[in-house]
């Protein structure tokens, strides 16, 4: 009892910036907009929460610490926004390359954090739960409110939303934002609560694992609560039983890539493309098709 | 389904990307006049470990020598440090450095392609007229840490956070549980590897994972403060590693394994300045620093050996050698004052010593070659878990 407590504990804390992360990519996406940056906005994330909670080393203050990280995922997630939607390029490949950014800017920014403890460390069933309640409130918005609605034909068939004199570009732009924000706040989590310091790298692909996470829970928010305990339970238990288990150690360290490719192919197998909004990853242009 | 492929090939990318370590190459500024020493890095410059300490180490030398100048490229992937090598020539460098095992190959075929350059590797056995090699070893220090460990588990549980089950690993290990035995016959040492030099969350969840299953003292050998940090947030004694890492935790890191590269670099680089070292006579150069050169330290923080917070109980806490009952704390401190001298009589790897399945590696007499320790593939008594690798009989 007391050991399944523990790893549904450390399902939890692994859990909770995937969550966090995947829910954003579960709103830009249901509107239509692929964003693979969330790596690189989780970076940006990461190193603005810590940058401001560490406050010069006195500790600043933590909610201005979490409303940095936010801001500054949801101002990487604009940058996508304004090259996808309004110059209408290629969003896998804007998505990579904010991935690089990101990570890249945050690595040579954060250059003067390296290093230093954060001893004014938030605690971590806020973040948890408050992801578990978003997960819901989301998926209540998305299947019941008018915005849901909205969000949902705009993804689906933008012409259609803008015959209903409904602002595509616009919903779009604040869904990739939101996106953007609740990756920066997953960087948050990351850098403040999860291991309380700043490292180049230190996002080291979670980041990724949140955008595979999206198509294994068929872009379904309470879903994603599932799977984000799913991922933080295999991941765990990858150390757990190491040592334990006649399957050997290199097997272990595969582990994430190789869950990355079995969810792929699972959410194939259950012909998930079914559940994937219908215009996801394509550009909008009024008046064309 | 075309959607799906791209998502596919594009997670791919980003997943490789990531396994990589791609970042973009920083250069220092550079002068000219000066000899020019440069440096490949495997990983950030800011990962708090082994980079870490090599560019700390590159920033002493540059203050020490008014003479030289430096340059650097840092997360170049191991295996592809030839065009990062071929840039540095381009670029001047008449030393370079690289800095980790996985560039052994690529540092010989350049050695060989620029044998006007002088180059040194780290963690590696390659030689040539031009390259030579050096490493700041910690096997001694892990010992002296296994003491602490040994004398500190009530659990008789210690954790160990191992990152690849390569020679450098298994000796630092195995001789970190030999200490722990020889305070502590009845402990174990459990070990769970990451197969990452550098991964914050690995190295949190592993050891989350040895807390889970008991042990009471954990030590990481991953670059990151993150298992520092694990032991803070369960208040369970650890050790600083490659760098003090005393601030993320005053009052549990005990001790740790401190390194000191700008030992080496300042040697090194002294004596290619004043001609000692030329083009032509490296190939039997290998720096293999200890605790006698100062190159490794045994410390919680830069000359703290102990945490003064736990000195009265290892003081009060008791071992035998050579059947006689001493004080771990005293132990502890003559050992280190041995093996800092001239001419060390102890040696953790003295036999006899059997591995954990029993079979004699060291024989009586008879102390392990550095060939030897560079080759270890057994592990010591005392360590539980899977180690990859291990030679069956």
């Amino acid at each position: 009892m007391h050991e399944l407590l523990d790893a549904l504990f450390r399902a939890l804390a692994f859990g909770t910036p995937l969550l966090l992360a995947s829910l954003g990519a579960i709103v830009n996406e249901r509107a239509g907009v692929v964003n693979l940056g969330v790596e690189g906005m989780m970076a940006l994330g990461a190193l603005s929460g810590f940058a401001v909670a560490y406050g010069g080393g006195m500790g600043g203050n933590l909610w201005l610490a979490i409303l940095a990280a936010m801001a500054a995922g949801a101002a990487a997630a604009l940058l996508h926004a304004f090259v996808t939607i309004t110059m209408r390029a290629n969003q896998f490949v804007s998505g990579l390359a904010l991935t690089l950014l990101g990570l890249g800017v945050a690595g040579l920014l954060g250059k003067k954090f390296e290093g230093f403890p954060l001893f004014n460390q938030p605690p971590q069933w806020p973040f948890t739960a408050g992801a578990i309640v978003l997960a819901l409130v989301l998926a209540f918005v998305l299947q019941s409110t008018r915005l849901g609605l909205t969000l949902r034909s705009i993804g689906e068939n933008p012409a259609a939303a803008d015959v209903l004199g409904l602002n595509v570009t616009l919903f779009r732009y604040l869904a990739v934002a939101f996106g953007g924000a609740l990756a920066g706040l997953a960087g948050a989590y990351l850098s403040l609560v999860y291991r309380p310091s700043w490292t180049d790298g230190m996002t080291a692909g979670l980041g990724w694992i949140a955008v595979a996470l999206v198509i294994f829970v068929g872009w379904s928010p309470v879903r994603a609560i599932f799977g984000a305990i799913f991922f933080g339970l295999l991941y765990y238990l990858q150390f757990r039983l190491q040592g334990q288990s006649p399957i050997p150690t290199e097997f272990f360290s595969a582990m994430p890539y190789l869950l990355v490719i079995v969810v792929l192919a699972i959410a194939g197998l259950r012909g998930q493309q079914g559940s994937a909004p219908e215009s996801l990853g394509l550009p909008y242009t009024r008046g064309e098709r | 389904m075309k959607k799906y492929i791209t998502i596919g090939l594009a997670l791919t990318a980003g997943l490789t990307a990531v396994a990589l370590q791609t970042s973009p190459a920083q250069a220092q500024s550079m002068t000219s006049g000066k000899l020019k020493a440069c440096f490949i890095y495997v990983g950030p410059t800011g990962d708090i470990g082994w980079t870490y300490a090599h560019d700390q180490a590159r920033l002493a030398a540059v203050k020490a020598l008014p003479w030289l100048d430096t340059k650097y490229v840092e997360s170049v992937p191991e295996g592809q440090a030839l065009p990062a090598i071929d840039r540095l020539v381009a670029d001047k460098c008449q030393v370079i450095f690289t800095t980790s095992f996985g560039y052994m190959d690529d540092t010989l075929a350049a050695a060989k392609k620029y044998p006007n350059v002088i180059f040194a590797h780290a963690a590696g056995y390659k030689r040539n007229a031009n390259m030579a090699t050096y490493m700041a070893d910690f096997y001694q220090v892990f010992y002296l840490n296994g003491l602490v460990a040994g004398a500190l588990t009530k659990s008789g549980k210690v954790g160990f956070v191992g990152t690849y089950p390569i020679p450098e690993l298994k000796r630092h290990l195995s001789a970190f549980a030999l200490g722990v035995l020889a305070a502590n016959p009845k402990a174990e040492v459990d070990v769970k590897w990451l197969n990452s030099w550098f991964d914050p969350a690995k190295t949190r969840e592993a050891s989350e994972a040895l807390l889970s299953e008991g042990s009471d003292v954990l030590t990481s050998s991953e670059d990151s403060a993150t298992g520092v940090q694990t032991a803070a947030a369960k208040k369970v004694p650890t050790f600083s590693h490659y760098n003090s890492m005393y601030k993320f935790s005053p009052d549990y890191v005990v001790s740790g394994h401190i390194v000191h590269w700008d030992k080496i670099y300042i040697d090194f680089l002294t004596k290619v300045h004043n001609g000692t070292y030329t083009t032509k006579n490296l190939v039997n150069v290998d720096y293999w620093w200890l605790l006698n050169k100062g190159a490794v330290e045994m410390g919680a923080d830069n000359g703290v050996a102990i945490n003064p917070k736990y000195v009265a109980q290892l003081k009060a806490a008791k071992m035998t050698v050579a059947g006689k009952s001493v004080s771990v704390y005293d132990r502890l401190m003559q050992l280190t004052a041995d093996m800092k001298s001239a001419k060390p009589t102890f040696d953790p790897y003295a036999g006899p010593i059997k591995d954990r399945k029993g079979v004699l590696r060291v024989p009586a007499g008879k102390t392990m070659s550095i060939a030897d320790l560079n080759n270890m593939a057994w592990v010591a008594p005392g360590v539980k878990g899977d180690v990859a690798d291990e030679p069956k009989k």
